[in-house]
């Protein structure tokens, strides 16, 4: 997630303050809106984004860690984290996130190192392994992100137009 | 006033501004007439004020001006939002690209009026005028025959053949801003580097590894042309089968063309096909292009283009999330666009493997 839950339902409630109420005298449609508007108020403060998706893509970064680790074995490289980095049942969101964030950057230094030119001539083949693993784990990642993304509605979004919404999934 | 018949280019360099957090349209309307007034000398009123749904980045808008000299004009307002996706805002490339090719074979709508420090407005904006016709969506597959989308893409094809033929080094848009000594094309890959290196956006690893290839590995052009920036199905006007205006100069620039190219070919732009509108492959594109232009096309130039329009995508919607996020930019659009970074970074991790 690249925007903050709490901004999305602000969001989204603004869009409907700005956009659709001022352009609306139905009262029954005002009197939709205004309820959609509370239950956004609602799940401001008692939701968060899932931390499954989060904890999943960890777990995949530090089994990129790990791997990398046994790869670069005897070379000097940027830090790699222990892993595992979460025990137990953690389920703040924004804590796991942080970790995720944090590992991507660390990906991103490894992935600079395996592939810049000192690394490449001493260890051509541990460096093509390592930039292969990487690259690899990191599409991993991005495909938990999209197992979570709606199809796009980028016909409807750009133009207003269309009356069917795309489904979820 | 800076009308766009007296100022000339070799004015300084206006600075970005900030006005008013928000456009309301109203204010926006109200000062509008006022500008008017104030530079035309006659009472203006403005009617039939609108905003524009297209667009996710200046806040278009469509009115009449009725003059109390009695010419009433269909115009066009383009404002510059504070928070918007590329805040903040400048005028000049578009006013540029506006004065530049008035005249030339690629039609674009005449140029009215602009004010970088955004006068009554508050924002920086551009007036000008009002085109007739339709604006095809990108993203559908549209409803018009093969035979009419083809006739279309000819001509497409054909303006970008001529965009690419305008010596750029006669034209104010040869003039960087930033007096950089780094090639062109490079500093196109280096701004948008920049943009997703920003603290609040967020890291992705493969754009700042790619990012890097690209900017070490960015081919040399086959010639230094005006590149649009944005050309692609969905930013033109047609009328009765022929193209009239080619819009959307803001992210205009010298360098390779075949990042124009690169970027029309995008499956995104053409309703998810290979085909250019759906309707011409990829071969014929290119034989028809390389006709009009006369630039033999490199394939491995357009292999890289293809990379970095979809790096561009990307940080396209990095600016989105930061308009949403950081600067409160009130378009829920801008909070969607977030959603399709996975996609693209997995698009662009495919492309830089077919450039390398």
């Amino acid at each position: 997630m690249s925007t903050s839950y709490e901004r999305q339902i602000d969001g989204i409630i603004e869009a409907l303050q700005a956009h659709v109420l001022p352009n609306n005298a139905d009262d029954f449609i005002r009197g939709q809106v205004f309820s959609v508007i509370f239950a956004l108020n609602g799940l401001k403060l008692a939701a968060d984004w899932k931390a499954g998706p989060l904890l999943q893509q960890v777990r995949v970064q530090d089994d990129a860690f790990a791997a990398v680790r046994r790869l670069a074995d005897g070379m000097a490289h940027p830090e790699i984290p222990a892993a595992p980095r979460i025990e137990g049942d953690i389920v703040d969101a924004a804590h796991i996130e942080g970790l995720r964030d944090d590992g991507d950057r660390l990906l991103g230094q490894l992935l600079l190192w395996a592939t810049g030119e000192g690394v490449r001539a001493d260890n051509p083949l541990a460096a093509s392994e390592i930039e292969r693993l990487l690259r690899g784990s990191i599409c991993d990642q991005l495909k938990v992100e999209l197992a979570t993304t709606p199809k796009s509605m980028l016909q409807q979004i750009a133009g207003g137009d269309g009356d069917k919404a795309a489904t979820p999934g | 006033m800076q009308d766009a018949t007296t100022r000339t280019d070799g004015s300084p360099a206006p600075g970005p501004v900030r006005g008013p957090d928000t456009v309301d349209d109203d204010t926006v309307r109200a000062a509008l007439g006022r500008y008017l007034t104030r530079t035309s000398g006659h009472r203006t009123e403005i009617t039939h004020f609108s905003r524009k749904s297209s667009g996710f980045s200046w806040i278009t808008f469509g009115f009449e001006a009725r003059s109390a000299s009695g010419a009433d004009r269909m115009l066009i307002l383009r404002v510059g939002p504070p928070n918007g996706l590329f805040a903040p805002y400048s005028v000049q490339p578009q006013v540029h690209a506006l004065q530049s090719l008035a005249g030339t074979g690629v039609p674009v709508p005449a140029l009215v009026a602009f004010e970088q420090g955004g006068a009554e407005i508050g924002h920086p904006f551009f007036i000008c005028e009002h085109i007739e016709g339709a604006v095809p969506a990108p993203w559908a597959a549209s409803m018009l025959a093969d035979g009419h989308k083809r006739a279309i893409a000819l001509q497409f094809l054909s303006i970008l053949g001529k965009l690419h033929r305008i010596d750029a080094r006669a034209t104010p848009l040869a003039t960087r801003p930033d007096k950089s000594d780094e090639r062109a094309e490079v500093g196109a890959v280096a701004a948008w580097r920049a943009s997703l290196a920003r603290p609040t956006a967020r890291y992705y690893p493969l754009l700042d590894w790619g990012g890097k290839w690209l900017q070490d590995n960015c081919p040399l052009p086959p010639r230094r042309t005006i590149v649009h920036g944005d050309y692609r199905i969905g930013n033109f006007i047609e009328r009765d089968g022929t193209i009239v205006a080619i819009l959307d100069w803001e992210l205009t620039h010298v360098g390779d063309p075949h990042e124009d190219l690169a970027w029309a070919l995008m499956p995104t732009f053409n309703a998810r096909s290979r085909k250019l509108y759906g309707v011409i492959e990829r071969a014929e594109v290119i034989d028809l292009y390389q006709r009009a232009s006369g630039i033999t096309v490199s394939a491995r130039s357009l292999a890289f283009y293809e990379a970095f329009a979809l790096y561009q995508a990307a940080a396209i919607q990095m600016c989105a999330v930061r308009a949403f996020e950081v600067d409160r930019f009130n378009d829920m659009r801008m909070a969607v666009m977030a959603s399709q970074m996975p996609s693209i970074i997995r698009a662009f991790e495919r492309a830089l493997e077919a450039a390398a």
